[in-house]
């Protein structure tokens, strides 16, 4: 089933389900407040934009400006990931020793977007060398850990309660989020307070703007995504905040969405990038778009799926390994 | 063709017997017979308990591998993804729901109704998930439909005749002793095929059904992990002596988008016990024993060299008799 081709006919006559013990919302969206059908019509009650003032996307025409990419899907195609994979291989290929390829007690090298962009960085000298994998506790950070969870929940349940209680919440439970959230109950009051009402902003407006997902399209959030390459030296590993459609078909159906609280930035589109190339290795098909939803703004960025854009992430790839092990190297 | 069709194709296609009729109880006998001596260091009382990610520790520890022991058990959403997934799929296969997404929210509140009411805990984390907010139990909600939207997609589930088995309790076995080895198989899906054959299994149960073993894992399949998969195959075998040993296991990692299947064979049941025992040492030189070295099980060399840092990862290690066990150690 293609993205967003809901089959309704199939599963109507099911309708109203009953499940043993309680009756199943569809569709969900009846305990949502504000939400909007298409467009949206004004932020939290007040004057109504001027025709001339941009509009973010809301509701059905969201969902459209993913799906509807103006290019025929890409089809699954073993001969586009086997050239992927000779990229990256051949990319490497000089920078891991026939020990780190083949030997008994191999490690394998996991390489992230993040891990990639510092190597990258590094090696253009726009970085300091910062230690790799650790994370500098800020607002904005906890801004996007809080509205990415804030995100997974309203796709999930449909719903929210307080974004600010919600989303420290749904922290709270993560193991590898304990750090921030003391960190986030350490901060001055004012800071809080403002952290807090930034938080219930883009909240609101995600409720506002995203649609009620149909469970056929079978969403994912916050989805861990990975492939191993080069005999299995190397794991590529990324996580995509959405991921719709049905994998696996023999024509693209799936597209990756990145939620991003804070300004746009170049490497955003890297980073997606660097998902759809994950994706493209370890399904027959890639995906067909990749896009980053701004929630601070409503904005939202779309690029369909090519080889073009698949090949020059596996180039990316292949630079940001070569430039990891060389680092690493005494 | 879709890549789940092809996949649960490949699950159902007709195995011959490829194990003889009284390997399992070779294996039991040898087992049985060189445990007590490796576990002897060990002060009377002491249990040790050899399950697959025990296993993968010892493959990707070098020579002298240690076993780490457990970290303290608190639930988290990753300890109830498996069972509240499982729960999820079975209720889409009944016809209840369209998708895990739709499934995971309702089976949730059921299950705490259900605790409420009489006291019954199904799956454990009933009074855990009770006790947290809406932030929490979306992130619990999300981690479950996540992990079952993986499975789900993974398999065409139109092409099973009879209702696959989801979850249950593990395989077990113990050796006997005062000081107790309990080896410990978790597969998340049973699927019984029909024979091509009669049952040459010498129990005299004429039992004519074969089954297939699905086991579902995180990250990405490491090489070399046929010895883990067939241990699921060895301790079904070990449990149940009526019953022949399943006749393939399938790895399954949602997350990589693979599947491996090995079929099982005398020579690798007799390899998984052989792996069995070098756990147990591993366990006891872990705990300041040194073990006899006892004799192998003649077939194989013991534990394959995965050389990997990857884990099999068979999800929720929490739910039935394992949620009593960890919550005791706890």
């Amino acid at each position: 089933m293609a993205l967003l081709e809901t089959d309704d006919r199939r599963w109507k006559h099911r309708q109203p389900i009953t499940f043993p013990g309680y009756s199943v919302r569809h569709g969900g969206g009846a305990d949502r407040p504000n939400r909007a059908s298409s467009n949206e019509s004004d932020a939290d009650g007040q004057v109504p934009p001027s025709l001339l003032q941009w509009t973010p996307l809301a509701g059905t025409a969201l969902l459209d400006r993913i799906r509807i990419t103006g290019r025929p899907r890409p089809a699954a195609d073993p001969n586009r990931v086997e050239a992927l994979r000779r990229i990256i291989d051949d990319g490497i290929e000089s920078c891991l020793t026939p020990v780190a390829v083949s030997g008994a007690d191999r490690r394998r090298l996991v390489v992230t977007h993040a891990a990639l962009s510092r190597a990258l960085d590094r090696r253009s000298g726009r970085s300091d060398g910062s230690i790799a994998g650790r994370r500098e506790l800020t607002v904005p950070i906890a801004c996007g850990a809080l509205v990415g969870v804030l995100f997974r929940q309203l796709l999930t349940t449909g719903s929210f309660g307080d974004p600010w209680v919600d989303g420290l919440g749904a922290l709270a439970v993560d193991d590898r989020q304990q750090e921030l959230v003391a960190w986030i109950h350490r901060l001055p009051a004012g800071e809080r307070d403002g952290l807090a009402a930034e938080v219930r902003r883009q909240a609101a407006g995600l409720a506002r703007r995203w649609p009620d997902l149909d469970a056929a399209w079978l969403p994912r959030t916050d989805e861990p995504i990975r492939t191993v390459l080069s005999d299995g030296a190397v794991e590529l590993s990324a996580r995509v905040d959405l991921a719709i459609g049905r994998p696996g078909l023999d024509v693209a159906s799936v597209a990756l969405v990145a939620i991003t609280s804070g300004s746009r930035r170049p490497a955003h589109r890297d980073d997606l990038h660097f998902s759809a190339l994950v994706e493209t290795l370890r399904r027959p098909a890639p995906p067909f778009a990749v896009a980053t939803y701004y929630s601070r703004t409503g904005e939202l960025d779309v690029d369909p799926v090519s080889d073009e854009l698949l090949i020059a992430a596996a180039e990316r790839t292949a630079a940001g390994i070569s430039a990891m092990v060389r680092q690493e190297e005494p | 063709m879709t890549a789940a069709a092809q996949l649960t194709e490949a699950i159902l296609r007709p195995a011959p017997s490829r194990t003889g009729p009284a390997v399992a109880q070779r294996i039991r006998d040898r087992l049985a017979g060189n445990v007590p001596d490796l576990v002897a260091p060990l002060p009377p009382g002491e249990q040790i308990v050899v399950s697959v990610p025990i296993l993968r520790q010892l493959a990707s520890g070098g020579d002298n591998p240690t076993i780490r022991p457990d970290d303290p058990f608190a639930w988290k959403p990753a300890f109830v993804r498996r069972s509240l997934g499982l729960a999820a799929i079975d209720a889409c296969l009944a016809g209840y729901f369209r998708a895990p997404l739709e499934a995971v929210g309702p089976v949730a509140e059921r299950a705490v109704a259900e605790w409420e009411r009489s006291g019954w805990r199904t799956f454990h984390w009933e009074p855990w998930y009770a006790g947290l907010g809406t932030g929490g139990r979306g992130a619990v909600l999300a981690e479950a439909s996540n992990w079952a939207t993986g499975v789900w997609a993974s398999l065409d589930w139109g092409q099973f005749r009879t209702a696959p088995r989801l979850g249950g309790p593990d395989d077990q076995w113990v050796c006997p002793g005062p000081r107790t080895v309990r080896l410990k198989g978790r597969s998340e899906i049973r699927i019984d095929l029909p024979s091509p054959e009669p049952s040459d299994s010498g129990s005299g149960s004429g039992s004519t059904t074969q089954q297939v073993l699905v086991a579902v894992a995180g990250g990405s399949p490491p090489s070399g992990l046929d010895v883990q998969l067939g241990y699921l195959a060895l301790v079904a075998a070990l449990r149940t002596p009526t019953r022949p040993a399943p006749v393939r296991v399938v790895g399954l990692w949602p997350q990589a988008g693979e599947a491996r299947t090995v079929e099982v064979t005398d020579e690798l049941l007799a390899r998984a016990g052989d792996t069995a025992l070098d756990a147990v040492r591993a366990v006891v030189r872990t705990r300041g024993g040194s073990p006899m070295d006892g004799a192998g099980l003649g077939v194989g060399g013991g534990a394959d060299a995965l050389g990997t840092t990857d884990r099999l990862g068979t999800g929720d290690p929490a739910s039935g008799s394992a949620a009593i066990e960890a919550l005791a150690a706890a």
